[in-house]
């Protein structure tokens, strides 16, 4: 049985920033890595948001106010403050559905309240499809 | 909302935060000389006790920022700090000072409770590290030049650098040349840094070195916009005052003569006390905050 923890991707290979990490930053953290989500943390690494593509591109229809204020907002502003997470030890198959479900491509993986992973839906694939 | 505490020693101590009543900022531009002075200060004191009003003695020992040579820059750091010195001891009133060069800020925290960053300089690592490390409260003007959502970063210095008593003040911003616009806006955008605004009347009447090699100034202008940023919600007012404008060594195109102060900061305070009345009743402001 394969669990999240098994194909997650690890700390330093997605995107994270600190809560007070002005907007513009964090759209440079986003662009870094290919993939189209952002984690917002505190100091003690407790997933506090997230902001992903499809956020971006709503925002940019919906922020009405010049670029220069909007690029130096706090990230956690803007972000989505309670998205749907999973914890490392279940099953994925339980995360790719809850995954199906909620139409997302990523999902912050939590233990003892802190970020340690996340599952991305190609990694996810690539492993499972390797394995049939 | 950040808590401004105001004050050391024997002076009048108090806070500035989201439920204190508002708080004056008041003097000549520069300090002129030590009678000058503590008459100034005596005069502003009376008002401010009959309204019942905190308030902080501001007068600058260097005026760094003149349009000319030949205009009277100040009495220099050693004899103004002397003067306001004085002020404190004798009128027991906090004192705030400018000051334009790093290598002054540590003097100046020594003797004043809070400093005060020009405007032209509000984006200065330097002049922001030594004002952050004077330990005391900072009165942050915002440059005619800057955005109010841009002045984050000044704060985020100072913080960086140890401290977290900042007040950030409007005096205007640039439209074109020789004249400055007031953006009422700026008050809650730069509140969302979490820390007390200011606004600065009589700098924001300015018409910067409209008249050559100095600058020009609408004061009638002056009780029309202090209504405006108090109706918007500012806790401290700033406005430089004179016993005789027109002999003012510094500013007097801008500076309100002092005997306006008093029916000027009464209707600072009724406007004040009715906007919290309004506040109370319906609530903070929630018109398409979060749509």
């Amino acid at each position: 049985m394969i669990k999240n923890k098994d194909i997650m991707l690890k700390i330093g290979s997605f995107p994270i920033v600190k809560e007070k990490t002005i907007f513009k930053e964090a759209i440079e953290k986003m662009s870094e890595f290919n993939l189209g989500i952002l984690c917002i943390v505190d100091d003690e690494t407790k997933l506090k948001g997230i902001i992903t593509d499809g956020d971006l591109r709503r925002m940019l229809l919906s922020i009405q106010k010049p670029f220069s204020a909007f690029f130096i907002d706090d990230v956690i502003k803007h972000s989505k403050k309670n998205p749907i997470t999973s914890f490392p030890e279940e099953n994925i198959k339980e995360t790719l559905i809850k995954m199906n479900s909620s139409k997302v491509w990523d999902m912050p993986i939590i233990e003892n309240e802190k970020l340690v992973g996340l599952v991305h839906l190609h990694p996810a694939i690539k492993n499972l499809v390797s394995k049939i | 909302m950040k808590k401004i505490k105001i004050g050391y020693g024997t002076v009048n101590k108090f806070e500035i935060s989201k439920s204190s009543s508002l708080t004056f900022i008041g003097g000549p531009c520069a300090i002129e000389n030590n009678d000058h002075a503590l008459y100034m200060a005596d005069k502003i004191n009376e008002i401010c006790n009959k309204l019942k009003l905190n308030w902080v003695y501001k007068s600058c020992y260097d005026k760094d920022c003149r349009s000319s040579l030949n205009s009277f820059n100040g009495v220099g750091l050693e004899k103004g700090l002397e003067i306001l010195s004085n002020i404190r001891k004798k009128i027991a009133v906090p004192v705030i000072s400018d000051f334009s060069n790093p290598a002054w800020a540590k003097q100046t925290g020594s003797v004043c409770d809070l400093v005060q960053v020009p405007a032209y300089l509000c984006r200065q690592t330097s002049i922001l590290k030594a004002a952050a490390k004077t330990k005391r409260p900072i009165l942050l003007k915002k440059g005619q030049f800057m955005s109010p959502w841009n002045m984050k970063n000044s704060v985020r210095k100072i913080e960086e650098f140890g401290n977290d008593q900042i007040i950030l003040a409007d005096r205007g911003t640039f439209m074109g040349y020789n004249m400055l616009v007031n953006d009422m806006k700026s008050f809650p955008i730069m509140s969302e840094t979490g820390y007390p605004v200011c606004f600065d009347a009589t700098h924001s009447v300015q018409l910067p070195t409209s008249m050559g090699n100095v600058s020009g100034g609408q004061r009638e202008f002056i009780p029309s916009l202090v209504r405006a940023a108090v109706a918007c919600g500012i806790q401290v007012l700033f406005m430089e005052v004179h016993d005789n404008p027109k002999k003012a060594l510094s500013d007097p195109n801008t500076v309100l003569d002092i005997k306006y102060l008093e029916e000027v900061l009464e209707q600072a305070l009724i406007i004040n006390d009715a906007r919290n009345k309004i506040l109370t009743k319906i609530g903070e402001d929630k018109v398409h905050l979060n749509d």
